[in-house]
């Protein structure tokens, strides 16, 4: 690393490297990652025992319909994994998607470091999880030896390992001084520790060398792609929004007014009317005008979230609506704007047509997509091919690459379900 | 002059209707479709077709193509075809078999009832009008390399006038000069361009064409 954008001093090597306080932070940062590390190799365990169990069932055939499960949970495992150690080192990226079948497993590379990943963090990362927990414990035990050794039985009187019984004070002052002795020790140690815990990750879910990335490049071209292509779609309808609307409705006004300015100039009476309609025509320009920026982007969602924006359509939806929003975070423009408009139309449904008493939105974050529900307790028997609320819903989830899904049974309830791709 | 009106939106149909009807002008018929626009030209053989570019079902050129196949069915008929915005292509699309009785105007020079009516008249009698906005982008369009570079400003202002399809008494009326002036710059521009007098062609709508083509095969 070029000596002009080395890390602060504290972060792993110091530069004073006899500064207790220095030591003391650098210890603690690898203490937490010692810490952080039992819960993967935890993770890691569970998943090797159930790797083992797949693979013996698999000997049996009826394995077999467990593979393509484990495989994901495999690639979840080591996902946690890469997340974590891209924290506090280089970013450890991940390859795409899992394979499904047991012989691409076999033939994915990816697939078969993971599985030694599994194996060494699940025995390695564990004692040495352990090891560095306990540590600390140790030395402030022994340290605080002489306040408690004498409150013990004689025979339980004996430092952390129990190497030899206490019997008087000077040999509980040398349990103290060892206890301090484990304190350097942790100190000296601890970095190097979580280095070595994190180095199987660090080592074996890195892409093989020699892989290229292509195919993260091709995922990434294609998705890109996609995003492109749904934001040209997204632009069309804006277009025809505003040349089929707007557009139309102010020249709409020129010709009106024209119309009444020769009219004026003849004497005529039909001034007034044309006037009239040419005002019409002008306010008609201003709502869609007003409803093509609602579709762009809401202005509520400019400056408050998703999940406020939310609450305020259903605060003022005249059917009383609970909004159950758990998602964190914005997400992309198009995906916010596309979700507020399909609750936005949804409610307007549920008010309109459905005669409900009550209605729900639940919002949540899942495989990567944003869903979104809406639910009422009306009548149902709503219908896409009649009325053009749905017809556009659809079409703006859509122009994201979204799901939607309505069930409406006649009698009720109607579910609304849009599942918007948002890329995380 | 007994007139067809075809435009998909309603309240633009309805009031341009009611604009030339208010100016004793006959609508004989008006239509949302290109389908029902060559219907009621078939039915009513119109002296002159206003017509939308963008009509139904995809909303990108049916209007002029509804345009060209009227014309097929009835030669000589005029047509004035209004556009939202100013497209090239739809105005050389147009223009490509000549450009007696043709413009092309942008939709909202309609509210300005007097040149919109002169227009039309000046299409009906056989004339050409086209939008100055289309002719300002031509020349905007137009790289330093071609002909039109030998123009002067004061002809390519004349030449722009003739592309809007104003004969010379109106140019000179509009550049406040002499006939005689006009007539002088209108030979050095025939001079500039090679169109030579013994062509036989209407040498004005040629001199118009050949950048309008040259524009739209630059853009």
């Amino acid at each position: 690393m070029p000596a002009h954008d080395a890390p602060p001093a504290a972060a792993h090597e110091p530069a004073r490297p006899w500064d207790v306080s220095v030591r003391a932070r650098t210890a603690l940062d690898a203490f937490e990652h010692l810490v952080g590390g039992i819960g993967t190799a935890i993770l890691a365990l569970i998943m090797l025992l159930w790797l083992v169990f797949t693979a013996a069932a698999c000997l049996f055939g009826a394995g077999l319909f467990l593979v393509p499960g484990t495989l994901r949970a495999l690639r979840a495992v080591a996902g946690r994994e890469r997340v974590r150690l891209s924290r506090w080192g280089p970013e450890v990226i991940g390859p795409g998607p899992s394979p499904t079948g047991l012989r691409q497993a076999v033939a994915d590379p990816a697939t078969r470091r993971e599985v030694g990943w599994v194996a060494s963090h699940a025995l390695l990362g564990t004692v040495l999880g352990l090891v560095g927990l306990t540590l600390p414990l140790t030395s402030a035990t022994d340290a605080a030896f002489p306040l408690w050794w004498s409150f013990v039985p004689p025979s339980e009187a004996t430092p952390s390992l129990g190497l030899w019984t206490v019997t008087d004070w000077p040999g509980a002052f040398a349990v103290s001084l060892l206890g301090i002795g484990w304190f350097a020790v942790t100190l000296a140690v601890a970095p190097g520790m979580a280095r070595l815990q994190a180095w199987p990750g660090r080592r074996l879910l890195t892409p093989p060398p020699g892989t290229d990335l292509v195919t993260r490049v091709a995922e990434l071209t294609a998705t890109r792609a996609a995003a492109l292509d749904a934001h040209a779609t997204e632009l069309r309808r804006i277009e025809r929004a505003l040349h089929d609307g707007t557009q139309n409705r102010l020249v709409a006004v020129t010709v009106l007014l024209g119309a009444s300015r020769r009219a004026v100039s003849r004497g005529s009476a039909d001034a007034d009317a044309l006037l009239e309609r040419a005002q019409d025509a002008a306010e008609q320009a201003l709502a869609e005008l007003r409803a093509v920026v609602r579709g762009i982007l809401p202005p509520v969602l400019a400056d408050r979230s998703l999940t406020d924006a939310l609450s305020g359509l259903a605060g003022s939806c005249p059917v009383p609506c609970r909004v159950d929003a758990d998602v964190e975070g914005r997400f992309a423009a198009s995906v916010e704007a596309t979700a507020y408009f399909v609750v936005a139309e949804a409610l307007t449904n549920v008010t309109r047509h459905s005669g409900a008493r009550s209605a729900s939105v639940t919002v949540r974050h899942r495989d990567g997509r944003l869903w979104l529900r809406v639910t009422d307790d009306g009548r149902g028997g709503a219908d896409e091919h009649r009325g053009s609320g749905l017809a556009g819903i659809r079409k703006r989830v859509e122009a994201l690459d979204g799901v939607l899904t309505l069930a409406s049974p006649p009698g009720g309830p109607t579910t609304l379900e849009a599942g918007l791709p948002c890329g995380s | 002059m007994r007139i067809v009106i075809a435009e998909d939106d309603p309240l633009l149909r309805e009031g341009l209707a009611l604009l030339l009807r208010a100016e004793g002008l006959d609508v004989v018929a008006t239509a949302g479709t290109p389908d029902a626009f060559l219907a009621a030209v078939d039915e009513h053989r119109p002296d002159l077709a206003i017509v939308d570019v963008r009509m139904p079902p995809t909303h990108t050129d049916e209007g002029i193509r509804a345009a060209v196949e009227a014309r097929r069915r009835q030669p000589g008929l005029a047509v004035l075809v209004l556009s939202a915005y100013v497209e090239q292509a739809f105005a050389t699309d147009l223009l490509a078999d000549g450009s007696a009785r043709l413009g092309y105007l942008l939709k909202e020079r309609v509210g300005r009832v007097e040149e919109f009516l002169t227009a039309l008249e000046r299409v009906a009698d056989g004339g050409t009008a086209i939008d100055p906005e289309v002719v300002a982008q031509l020349f905007a369009r137009t790289r330093p390399d071609t002909r039109l570079d030998r123009l002067s400003p004061r002809e390519r202002e004349v030449l722009a006038l003739m592309a809007e399809g104003l004969g010379n008494a109106a140019i000179a009326e509009r550049l406040v000069v002499t006939d005689g002036a006009v007539h002088k710059h209108i030979r050095s521009i025939f001079a500039k361009l090679d169109l030579a007098p013994a062509d036989g062609t209407d040498r004005r709508v040629a001199a118009v064409l050949r950048h309008l083509n040259d524009a739209h095969r630059r853009a």
